[in-house]
């Protein structure tokens, strides 16, 4: 009786990301409609620019790896029932301490970069710690507090690349940005590896050392929450905080180690970006992954193995209003119109499928 | 004609039958008092009043009318309102922002004052509503700034320019000052001389016999009694509340006590307000003995137990376990010394509900080998074996281990929490209100387990608002009354008047002899 039901939960919950994203892509061929495109044009688009050729999937994978760990990030704090909206920030900083890793120190590749994404946890775990501290010493919200550091970062990211670390040479560039990353710290690309296994994709396409980092995180995340007593206690605190006192978990000390890791893995989102696309350090690396990360933890159920398709969705939306927008009249605008919606759709059928299990249960029992 | 007729009303939850055919009718004119202990009914048959439950079976009647209740807002426009214990009142809102809150379109029924709120005739409306009832405040304070007792006030006044024939008040006395208590019982007056019908529930005694017409008994889910005031005493109530000695069978032979586990000493505390809720209280649990609290609820028992489970903030006092001060350690700490607890709430402090029983059984043990190994891997065969063998050797009603807490009855979710506490091989068993909320087979099973643990020489000290259940398992029985002990007793020598006075605040026992 109970292996039904699980069987039949773990179907419906697979199934409501699935409903969600048709829903979504129905409502987008209502709007595509509305716009005066034909909805074969905008299927057709779409298509072409996800899976047109191999280069074209990749690029998909490619977006979706900082989307991935910005996703892990936020969820490793939801899993102890801790709001980190601070991911933003803590990229920010996190990347700025890589670079500066990666820029001042000489060292073989083999230790330097691992280096620079120890330096990149570093740096976001840091500037987790004050919110942390604020909010099991002091009672402070963290959502508010880690909003505010989001601001404090980005400006003080700004000021030091325009300042005290700005590498420009006079007539170089625009652009503010620091010195050049060393050579040794560079992410090079696994390309090569990709081709030899026979996926024909072109050599522009980031798939890049932070594909592995994005895969470890995933790895040791998913062991940490579900295998070890560290991670039950962090699902049992997100679950039910006096529950878990009562048990004798040391709810403050595990959830300033839950924000401080958040922080720590939000670090690494930018060093695609920093490491293998510019060589350098700008406060003006894309901004809103933190944001995007909220998201992708809810629909991945905040599960590392959930993330990786719900960073995929996101990434194949994002490329399919690149898509739209080229092929057809549609404005890219439209790919975040549909995200929000897919988002709502997705969340709201996962409830209704809890609550239809629950009862089913109630039953079972009676 | 009554005002109200409640008939037959039978509400089942899963496990537990909380109205069982209970009838229970109101008068215009009077005040009808509803007493039982706390997990007697009382709040389930008035949810299924005020429509936030359907009724499995009966009916409700309304001056003789048949009628249905699809939730409070229903429940209003049909002339029923209830003052509830914890005040539904916006605190930065004024006094009269309060009473026409919800009310102020339907006050005005032209569309254009729809939008223009009048609320010059509305206060006049009020001002006439509180004359009439002397309940005079002052419209424009917010309610934030009111002493406990106005607020009253406004959620009476609130009902009353609702419409309300019928007024139930849940506890309305348990927040008051002696004061505020006679303006209260004189509301009452007028109310019921306008014909109002008033329904009063409360566990304190002496205000039912001041204010009561009709006294109505319930427990366990039935109605005991409906008796008027003439006639009434607080010993017959007592009795009828708590019912004639448990039919439970608990084999329960004489303790032996060996050497002190637990000692608290001059315990003072306070809670959030500054009210004092735990004074100078000492006490000493045994190996091998069931120490009793008995005591009317909200007199410090919970703030007792909890400063021995867990750091609590206290004023002074200290905690010993086996002589060793305990009083700064925390949870953790004091479980791998020896101390298991059965909380009171075991939704809130429990039970992780949406986590299988497997993970709940190991809860508190579960950092520490067999459950895990090196580096904290959790071993996950290990945590099923074990609660395989405990769901057995517990008769736990469950398709399986992996099945979510929040799917069993809570009698089973109870079995659960003992079970887990007993494995633990504690030498202090701290239970709370282990019955509440639980059917006849499993109390009759959580009795023998706490009786086994007894036997087995452990420590067990045991809080329950069911005197019954106090004395058929204490081996000494302590009664609290404001934070103090102010009477311990043999088991062999207890009476339930005697302690029952006690628990009523009596400074000697013998007085009311």
């Amino acid at each position: 009786m109970a292996t039904t039901t699980s069987r039949r939960e773990t179907l419906l919950r697979l199934l409501s990301p699935v409903i969600g994203f048709f829903a979504a892509i129905v409502i987008l061929l209502v709007i595509v409609v509305a716009v005066g495109e034909g909805p074969g044009a905008a299927i057709r688009a779409i298509l072409r620019i996800t899976f047109g050729n191999p280069s074209r999937t990749a690029t998909v994978l490619s977006q979706a790896i900082p989307l991935y760990i910005a996703g892990v990030a936020v969820a490793f704090a939801f899993q102890a029932g801790v709001f980190n909206i601070g991911v933003e920030g803590q990229y920010f900083v996190g990347g700025f301490v890589a670079a500066l890793v990666g820029i001042y120190l000489k060292l073989p590749p083999i230790i330097h970069i691992p280096l620079v994404v120890i330096a990149a946890m570093i740096g976001g775990a840091l500037w987790a710690a004050v919110p942390a501290l604020l909010k099991v010493g002091r009672g402070v919200h963290e959502v508010i507090t880690t909003i505010m550091f989001n601001s404090i970062a980005i400006y003080l990211m700004n000021f030091l690349v325009n300042r005290p670390f700005n590498g420009l040479e006079v007539g170089e560039s625009l652009e503010p940005q620091t010195k050049a990353i060393a050579e040794t710290a560079l992410f090079g690309r696994l390309n090569g590896f990709f081709q030899a296994l026979g996926w024909k994709i072109g050599d522009h396409v980031y798939l890049d050392y932070s594909l592995i980092v994005a895969l470890m995180v995933g790895v040791v995340v998913w062991i940490v929450i579900y295998k070890l007593r560290f991670g039950f206690e962090v699902r049992s605190i997100g679950e039910a905080i006096d529950v878990s006192r009562y048990a004798g978990m040391r709810v403050k000390r595990v959830q300033v180690s839950a924000f401080l890791i958040s922080g720590g893995i939000a670090g690494l989102i930018g060093l695609q970006e920093i490491f293998a696309i510019r060589g350098f350090y700008t406060y003006q690396i894309a901004g809103g992954l933190g944001f995007d990360g909220i998201a992708i933890a809810l629909i991945g159920l905040n599960n590392p193995l959930g993330i990786v398709f719900s960073a995929l969705l996101f990434s194949f939306l994002r490329q399919a209003g690149y898509g739209l927008q080229l092929y057809t009249s549609v404005p890219n605008s439209v790919s975040y119109v549909i995200t929000g919606l897919m988002i709502i759709i997705i969340v709201v059928t996962n409830e209704l499928v809890v609550r239809y299990v629950r009862n089913l249960r109630k039953r079972e029992v009676a | 004609m009554p005002l109200l007729r409640m008939e037959n009303i039978t509400k089942v939850f899963p496990g537990v039958v909380a109205n069982d055919g209970v009838s229970f009718d109101l008068q215009a004119g009077e005040v009808h008092a509803l007493v039982g202990e706390n997990g007697a009914g009382k709040t389930t048959l008035m949810k299924i009043l005020y429509g936030l439950y359907g009724p499995d079976k009966g009916g409700i009647f309304i001056n003789g009318q048949e009628t249905s209740i699809s939730g409070p807002r229903n429940a209003i426009d049909q002339g029923i309102g209830m003052v509830h214990q914890h005040f539904m009142l916006v605190p930065v809102f004024s006094v009269l922002d309060n009473i026409i809150l919800g009310e102020e379109r339907e006050s005005t029924p032209k569309l254009l004052q729809r939008l223009y709120l009048d609320k010059r005739s509305l206060r006049a409306r009020i001002a006439e509503l509180m004359e009439r009832n002397h309940l005079e405040t002052d419209l424009d304070r917010p309610v934030r700034e009111l002493p406990v007792g106005v607020q009253q006030r406004v959620e009476i006044l609130k009902l009353l320019f609702r419409g309300a024939e019928v007024l139930v008040f849940d506890e309305p006395t348990a927040v008051l000052t002696p004061q505020e208590i006679e303006g209260l019982s004189r509301t009452f007056r007028e109310l019921t001389a306008q014909g109002k019908g008033i329904v009063f529930i409360s566990h304190k005694l002496d205000e039912v016999l001041q204010v009561a017409d009709r006294i109505t008994v319930i427990r366990r889910g039935k109605i005991i009694e409906t008796m008027p005031r003439e006639g009434a005493t607080k010993a017959k109530i007592a009795d009828l509340m708590v019912g004639k000695p448990v039919l439970l069978k608990v084999d329960n032979p004489q303790a032996e006590p060996k050497e002190e586990v637990l000692r608290v000493e001059h315990l003072t505390a306070a809670d959030d307000r500054g009210a004092m809720v735990l004074s100078d209280l000492s006490l000493a649990v045994h190996a091998g003995e069931i120490v009793g609290i008995a005591g009317v609820e909200g007199n410090g028992q919970t703030e007792l137990i909890r400063t021995i489970a867990e750091r609590e903030k206290i004023i002074s006092g200290e905690v010993y376990l086996k002589g060793e001060n305990i009083t700064s350690w925390d949870v953790r700490e004091r479980r791998e010394a020896g101390i298991a607890h059965i909380p009171e709430d075991r939704h809130r402090y429990g039970l992780l509900l949406s986590f299988s029983l497997a993970d709940n059984m190991v809860l508190g043990r579960h950092h520490r080998p067999p459950f895990v190994g090196p580096i904290g891997w959790r071993k996950t065969k290990a945590i099923r074996e074990f609660a395989r063998s405990t769901i057995a050797a517990y008769d736990i009603r469950t398709p399986g281990e992996t099945t979510p807490a929040h799917a069993l009855s809570g009698g089973n979710q109870q079995k659960v929490i003992i079970a887990r506490e007993m494995s633990a091989d504690p030498i202090l068993l701290l239970a709370s209100q282990p019955t509440r909320g639980v059917d006849i087979g499993a109390t009759e099973f959580i009795y023998k387990q706490i009786v086994e643990a007894k036997l087995q020489g452990r420590a067990v000290l045991l809080v329950s608002a069911d005197l019954d259940e106090i004395l058929s398992l204490s081996d000494r029985v302590c009664v609290m009354y404001k934070g103090k002990i102010v009477y311990e007793v043999a088991r062999d020598q207890a009476t339930k008047e005697q302690i029952g006075f006690y628990m009523m605040g009596a400074e000697h026992g013998d007085d009311n002899e």
